[in-house]
């Protein structure tokens, strides 16, 4: 898991994800913060922790809450919140709410009444005490029935004071609101170690756990806004704890794992249907924390064409299923071809399929099938020099040129720099080789050309010694990280001078990895290497002839291992889809659209003993009316219903036209 | 054979690579019935991912008959003289020392680089690495066209 420090260094105003502690003490500002823009964060860096006094730490607390204030007003405007509730917090503030308004004389006026709300509250706070600076309210934004105020603390009192006073005929009340502003601090620090934080963590914990279906590997985060569990908390009572949120419970999702390779384990499957997005700003986080998704379902939000996913682009190279339903994008005549585009391997867009498997194994397959290595070899000097070769070039690069090096010898290396690498690696720089390679397309000069190919074995170890040291796998422990391939070959020179039809001789192509150390750090690097070995005074009656050395980022071994001619059995169309179940609306037989999801007249008690009914059903592949009976007859408990049917079914005690039709 | 300075291989040598480079990867890509015209008749061992094939026109039919369109693109190529004394063989047999000229070479070229099979510019850029064994053409047909150097090995492979 990424520290703090380095999560907030990065921050750079296009991080949204604003996991970060805040500062011990939050002076007032009444200031305008705009002047200071957004993603300063290295001026923040480091200064996690200490005390606050002087002007250098005002700086630094303007500084914080300059970006706090870029994260809300960039959510703003692009609406992008769970819930799209408008306004932006200062938690820095006292936050009061004033209630009772909305049944007053001013709630007729254009605004609600709002406008002579605050200015009725500024008129009180001024009456209170005439003395001192003009009391204002620095914020309000309205919230259901009350009207959210923000004032500088020492207004808090004056405030207070108002409460029960008549406005526009009617009594108003006004209450602190101060769950949201520390809300907003944990929110904001979720991976500390204060009471309050552990508590809004264990919360998430709990909402996640709820949330989590490891049989499914499913994540399912649709219908947040509805989420009981979260209104409690108040997540969503303002714009700023709302677009914290989400990169917060991805932060105490990923906590909950000890390493990546679990975390990517876990879920395969998420669903954001629901949760009225309009682009994917807010969840963004999603594709660090679970990049390797396949289902995803992103229905009933409000994505209205390419651009509100766009940052999506390039993320979730995996996925195969992805449901866009009950979005305006969904409409737009370019919608199927942008996804196939931009996901290649998308098998099922909306539940339509999209591409079948053999289309996904036939962009795998190369149009001349890869085969085992071809090798031709003679009495195994083939096998035993490359044995012996890449052994000898990690231990001792001397020794091997004494012993199958001449003076006849050639070796030039070339770095291709732009080499197509696999997903997921940082290419190192090639500084230690670039100025000895000779690449042909980048090197013209004919002097250049020479110096760069190392004729003979003392030549050739004065190169070598500037080489990194190298670490090559073990090719006996490690088969298929090696692709080496041997055929014998005519018209070599004969070092005897004897023949004037040349000799005979072997070229061995070699296609691997090493690992390279220097100064610390290990690098990993893919090479082609080529050799010409004809007969000599070598070791074993052999002499190198030629040396040729490529090399460039690494590539994964993938593509050199046989191609399974058949098609996939595995990946059969119905795959996809049932992963995603049950949450995630997946077209499921004998259910109706709509079934398990709100609508006009059902309660929240039906509305849940429907999902609980097709969750039965799919598990038991019984009708929704017998699921029913079975549910109803076990107090709606999935699990107690879950077992009495198979009891039962052991039995043979469950009726035929119980279950679906085949 | 005149002694040969080092500047002049090197000049010959590259010269033979940069000329392959520049020609088969094209032809491969829009020249497909041309793709025969690189190979020695008999070629050594031509390698395409490890399925063998048995001379040029083999793999020109390949070419013209199955493989969809591919774009190709070398980012790294590098040679080295092999035999600076190859051993053609003509019709007139083995060619002698006193006949041979700087030109009378093998040069093994390495490539490095990525393809694109299909149309389409989505699908993915596969990196292969290709080794070639060139020899000087034997043929006395001094036709305009004619290639001075040809394949006698190559081997090319998938490697990302």
């Amino acid at each position: 898991m990424p520290s703090m420090k380095s999560t907030r260094s990065r921050a750079g105003g296009a991080d949204r994800g604003g996991i970060r502690k805040r500062g011990p003490t939050r002076t007032d500002r009444d200031g305008d913060m705009e002047m200071d823009g957004p993603g300063r964060g290295k001026r923040t860096r480091g200064d996690t922790g200490r005390a606050t006094g002087g002007g250098r730490a005002q700086t630094r607390d303007k500084t914080v809450d300059a970006i706090q204030q870029a994260i809300s007003s960039s959510t703003k405007e692009s609406q992008a919140n769970i819930r799209q509730s408008k306004g932006a917090a200062r938690a820095s503030l006292e936050q009061f709410r004033v209630s009772g308004w909305k049944q007053s004389k001013a709630a007729s006026n254009r605004d609600g009444g709002v406008e002579s709300l605050v200015a009725f509250l500024e008129r009180r706070l001024n009456a209170i005490t005439k003395s001192g600076p003009r009391a204002k309210i620095t914020k309000s934004r309205v919230e259901g029935d009350s009207l959210v105020v923000s004032v500088r603390p020492e207004l808090a009192e004056r405030m207070l004071r108002i409460n029960g006073n008549q406005f526009a005929g009617i009594q108003i009340a006004i209450e602190p609101q101060t769950a949201n502003g520390s809300l907003d601090q944990e929110l904001a620090a979720t991976t500390g170690t204060s009471a309050a934080t552990a508590d809004t963590k264990s919360k998430m914990t709990a909402i996640l756990a709820k949330r989590y279906y490891p049989d499914t590997k499913l994540l399912d985060l649709s219908k947040l806004g509805t989420d009981p569990d979260l209104q409690a908390m108040g997540i969503f009572n303002s714009t700023s704890t709302e677009s914290k949120f989400f990169p917060a419970l991805m932060k105490v999702w990923e906590m909950g794992f000890t390493s990546s390779a679990q975390r990517r384990e876990a879920v395969q499957s998420v669903s954001l249907g629901d949760n009225q997005l309009a682009n994917i700003s807010v969840v963004t986080t999603l594709s660090q924390t679970i990049p390797d998704l396949k289902n995803l379902d992103l229905s009933n939000n409000n994505f209205k064409d390419m651009h509100s996913l766009i940052g999506w682009r390039w993320k979730f190279r995996s996925l195969e299923f992805l449901d866009l339903n009950g979005n305006p994008f969904s409409a737009d005549p370019g919608f199927k071809d942008t996804m196939l585009k931009w996901y290649p391997k998308l098998r099922f867009l909306n539940h339509v399929e999209v591409r079948t498997a053999e289309d996904i194994a036939a962009q795998k397959k190369t149009p001349i099938p890869v085969q085992a290595p071809y090798f031709q070899d003679e009495s195994q000097i083939g096998e035993n020099f490359v044995r012996a070769f890449f052994v000898g070039y990690d231990n001792d690069r001397n020794d091997l040129l004494n012993g199958v090096y001449d003076s006849g010898s050639t070796f030039s290396l070339n770095v291709n720099t732009q080499a197509p690498k696999a997903q997921h690696t940082e290419t190192a720089g090639w500084d230690s080789y670039i100025k000895k390679s000779r690449n042909l397309l980048k090197i013209s000069h004919l002097p250049a050309r020479m110096s760069r190919t190392y004729v003979g074995a003392d030549s050739i170890r004065e190169l070598w010694n500037t080489l990194p040291p190298t670490r090559h796998p073990d090719m006996t422990a490690h088969p298929e990280e090696w692709l080496i391939e041997c055929h014998p070959i005519p018209g070599l020179p004969d070092p005897s001078g004897q023949s004037e039809s040349g000799v005979g001789g072997l070229l061995v192509m070699v296609h691997g990895k090493y690992e390279e150390s220097v100064a610390n750090k290990v690098e990993i690097r893919s090479f082609d290497r080529t050799f010409i070995l004809g007969p000599g005074g070598g070791v074993g009656g052999i002499r190198v002839i030629s040396d040729i050395l490529c090399l460039r980022a690494y590539g994964g071994h993938e593509a050199w291992s046989p191609e399974n001619q058949a098609i996939p059995q595995a990946a059969a169309p119905a795959a996809a889809p049932a992963a995603a179940q049950p949450p995630v609306p997946v077209a499921q037989p004998g259910v109706p659209d709509g079934y398990g999801a709100p609508g006009p007249g059902k309660t929240d008690v039906q509305v849940r003993q429907e999902q609980l009914i097709a969750q039965l059903s799919a598990r038991s592949r019984m009708t929704l009316q017998f699921s029913e009976m079975a549910l109803s007859s076990n107090n709606w408990n999935l699990e107690t219903a879950w077992q009495n049917f198979e009891h039962l079914r052991a039995q043979g005690g469950v009726p035929a036209d119980a279950f679906l039709p085949a | 054979m005149p002694a040969a300075n080092d500047d002049t291989l090197t000049k010959v040598s590259s010269e033979a690579a940069t000329e392959l480079v520049q020609s088969f990867y094209p032809a491969l890509q829009s020249n497909r019935d041309a793709i025969g015209s690189f190979y020695l008749p008999t070629p050594t061992t031509i390698l395409f991912n490890g399925n063998p094939v048995a001379d040029g026109s083999a793999v020109q039919d390949i070419f013209v008959n199955q493989m969809p369109a591919a774009h190709y693109e070398v980012q790294s190529f590098d040679c080295q003289i092999i035999n600076r004394a190859y051993p053609t063989t003509t019709a007139a047999g083995v060619k002698p020392p006193a006949q041979m000229t700087v030109k009378d070479m093998s040069v093994l070229v390495i490539v490095s680089g990525h393809v694109r099979y299909g149309e389409s510019r989505d699908q993915p850029q596969r990196g292969f690495s290709e080794t070639f064994v060139l020899v000087p053409n034997p043929s006395s047909d001094r036709a305009k066209r004619r290639k001075e150097w040809l394949i006698q090995s190559q081997n090319f492979r998938l490697v990302v």
